[in-house]
């Protein structure tokens, strides 16, 4: 069934933090966590945010998710400008549609509540269905995830669970009430390789099946061309480039997805990579200077790099680059 | 070349109120000198528990059972801990599992490092120490004018150059590096452990790195420990782990690694979860999650055998993985 629907699209997204001396003081500074960030994401697809720790991917997904209130820019969701909700009802209908899956299901998990009650917590504050219907769709989605027999896991607690159980049952509670749209933050990188492959192939059927649409938040640029339809790296809060997964992989344009994916080690003892060319370490983006953010570390910087940032602009097909190596045309 | 280390038939268990957890059992290999090994598993296969029995650093309920640990000719099973204390650091050096978070808040980096220098050599002046932690520095890349810096003003990677200079320190013979990169980024992952390499093979030193992940230990090892459930399964040099895994626990690790180069492949799973060590079966542990078991495995454990020169399986039904693939296709 081809559906063009944009499920979830953001203009310009800021998110900046103050950076307060005190309590009391007002801030001068501001961390630039997300700065004017655009994309749209269709229903049924999954776009991943790959960068290194600290380049806003998380801090972007919270603001899709309205966790944190955006600095600036639009948030649209299902064709409504949700960037700010004001009223109850309005919010009681994003929430109920969109879910987030945390990274460590170690501690996104309540210790002191149940399995059943952990999973039908969302219908509970959403006042959902009656209790009758809201067990059995406890059940149903437990049985999906491969928690079975649910009835067995329904009233044990998170600790009596291993790591793969746990964020099963984290993706079963994001999942219970047939969300629209998913944040998924690094929902794999604290499991065993063995259980990894498990829950990636368990959240593709679900994908699928459900026909969601999925923001993947990773680092790991091999989990994200697995995942993905669409991979945007991010680089001090800025989208540096964004394309269809393969394309992206296969010809990367702007020189720090080049380092980064020269960067990911090979499982071939007998292919050697060509050794990444930046250098330094990834900075803070705190009140940043009009100019390419990568400028420092850039092996091909130019005087124009310092002078000005560089826009995103479309160098092939659905294939956008911030830099201006690509720029001259 | 001579052998630098030879464990022979290492069984290391704890003993806990719910009963004796088989950590590592009858675990066998040879390191020769200037040689880098690497041992490879999922959490909980015993792969620190094997690091910790060579350093001799067990929690007071784990206990050597059985077995030998040859370092340099001797046997240091039952060495006190007077003389480990001269092998600790001077002889064999560890780099801990996100080591970088280990160094001292208060102090500065460089007299952390001269401290674990005048500790272990008593007549070297704090003068001497400062001018080999100077040259150490160098060594790793670091600037040596930051050895007066306090860790908060290191970066994570700047870290664990510390760290790695700082094992370094006393010249050691042998380096065992327990997940030296798993929490760093990975550009910095990939500038350390080229590092490492490069200072491997020019002290001409031997190295065992601990790892989960396959990638990271096919480009720095030469030979490869394929660990489950407390014992070796497979191990060969690392061309041939690769090319012709033989137990059906490597191959599936092998084939569920998502990689970025070549075409996308379908990830395989491996079905189940790795077992609790606790009270381990008699029979092989790989048995339930094994497509390839037969009542054979169900009854008993399989003996370490070499099936080609330098290539040692634990497998009553060691597979050929072309055949595979052929009857898959």
């Amino acid at each position: 069934m081809p559906n063009n629907e944009v499920v979830m699209k953001i203009e310009n997204l800021d998110k900046f933090f103050p950076m307060k001396k005190s309590v009391f003081s007002r801030a001068k500074h501001f961390l630039h966590a997300v700065d004017k960030i655009n994309f749209e994401i269709k229903r049924g697809k999954v776009l991943s945010l790959v960068g290194e720790s600290g380049c806003g991917k998380t801090t972007t997904g919270k603001t899709l998710l309205k966790l944190y209130e955006p600095t600036g820019g639009k948030i649209n969701f299902l064709g409504r400008d949700v960037t700010h909700l004001m009223n109850a009802d309005d919010k009681k209908w994003f929430h109920s549609k969109t879910q987030m899956i945390f990274q460590d299901p170690f501690e996104s998990l309540n210790p002191r509540k149940t399995i059943f009650d952990i999973v039908s917590e969302p219908m509970n504050i959403q006042n959902f269905e009656t209790l009758k219907k809201r067990e059995l769709m406890v059940m149903e989605i437990l049985k999906r995830v491969g928690i079975s027999p649910p009835d067995a896991f329904l009233w044990r607690y998170p600790h009596e669970l291993s790591g793969g159980q746990r964020q099963r049952v984290a993706i079963a509670r994001a999942l219970v009430m047939k969300p629209e749209f998913v944040v998924a933050d690094e929902p794999t990188s604290m499991l065993d390789v063995s259980i990894r492959t498990q829950v990636m192939k368990l959240m593709m059927e679900l994908i699928r099946e459900m026909n969601m649409s999925f923001l993947y938040i990773t680092h790991d640029l091999a989990v994200a061309r697995y995942m993905a339809d669409e991979i945007s790296v991010m680089y001090l809060g800025r989208m540096v480039e964004y394309a269809n997964s393969e394309e992206l992989i296969n010809n990367p344009l702007h020189p720090y997805t080049k380092a980064l994916i020269s960067a990911v080690p090979v499982p071939d003892p007998e292919f050697k990579r060509k050794s990444v060319e930046i250098k330094g370490g990834i900075g803070k983006p705190i009140d940043p200077l009009p100019r390419c953010r990568f400028y420092d570390r850039c092996p091909f910087a130019m005087e124009i790099c310092s002078q000005k940032e560089p826009e995103l602009i479309e160098v092939g097909e659905n294939h956008k680059v911030a830099c201006f190596l690509y720029e001259q045309r | 070349m001579k052998p630098i280390l030879e464990l022979r038939n290492l069984k290391m268990y704890y003993d806990t109120q719910a009963g004796q957890v088989k950590a590592a059992d009858d675990v066998s290999f040879v390191l020769n000198e200037g040689e880098s090994i690497g041992l490879v598993g999922e959490s909980g296969c015993g792969k620190t528990s094997v690091s910790m029995s060579i350093m001799k650093l067990l929690p007071e309920n784990g206990r050597i059972i059985s077995g030998n640990i040859f370092f340099d000719g001797k046997d240091i099973v039952n060495f006190s801990d007077e003389e480990m204390n001269k092998i600790r650091w001077a002889g064999i050096a560890m780099i801990f599992q996100a080591a970088m978070n280990s160094l001292n808040p208060v102090y500065r980096v460089g007299d952390q490092i001269v401290e674990a220098i005048t500790a272990h050599e008593p007549n070297v002046t704090f003068e001497e120490a400062r001018q080999r932690v100077a040259n150490l520095y160098k060594l790793v890349g670091l600037d040596p004018e930051r050895m007066d810096n306090y860790p908060h003003e290191y970066s994570g990677g700047m870290k664990q150059r510390a760290i790695i200079a700082m094992s370094l320190a006393c010249n050691p013979k042998l380096i065992i590096a327990d997940e030296p990169t798993t929490a760093l980024d990975v550009i910095v992952q990939d500038t350390i452990l080229r590092e490492l390499e490069k200072v491997q093979k020019k002290l001409n030193m031997s190295m065992i790195y601990i790892s989960h992940d396959i990638a990271v230990i096919a480009e720095v090892a030469s030979r490869i420990a394929i660990m489950y459930a407390g014992k070796i399964v497979e191990m060969s040099d690392s061309v041939v782990i690769f090319k012709r895994p033989a137990h059906p626990y490597a191959i599936g690790l092998m084939s569920s690694f998502p990689s970025i180069r070549g075409e996308k492949k379908e990830l395989v799973t491996i079905p189940g979860e790795p077992p609790n060590l606790l009270n381990a079966p008699d029979h092989c542990r790989f048995a339930p999650r094994c497509p390839f078991a037969t009542d054979e495995c169900w009854k008993q454990t399989p003996s370490y055998s070499e099936i080609e020169s330098n290539h040692f399986v634990a497998c009553f039904h060691p597979q050929n993985l072309k055949k595979l693939v052929n009857m898959n296709a």
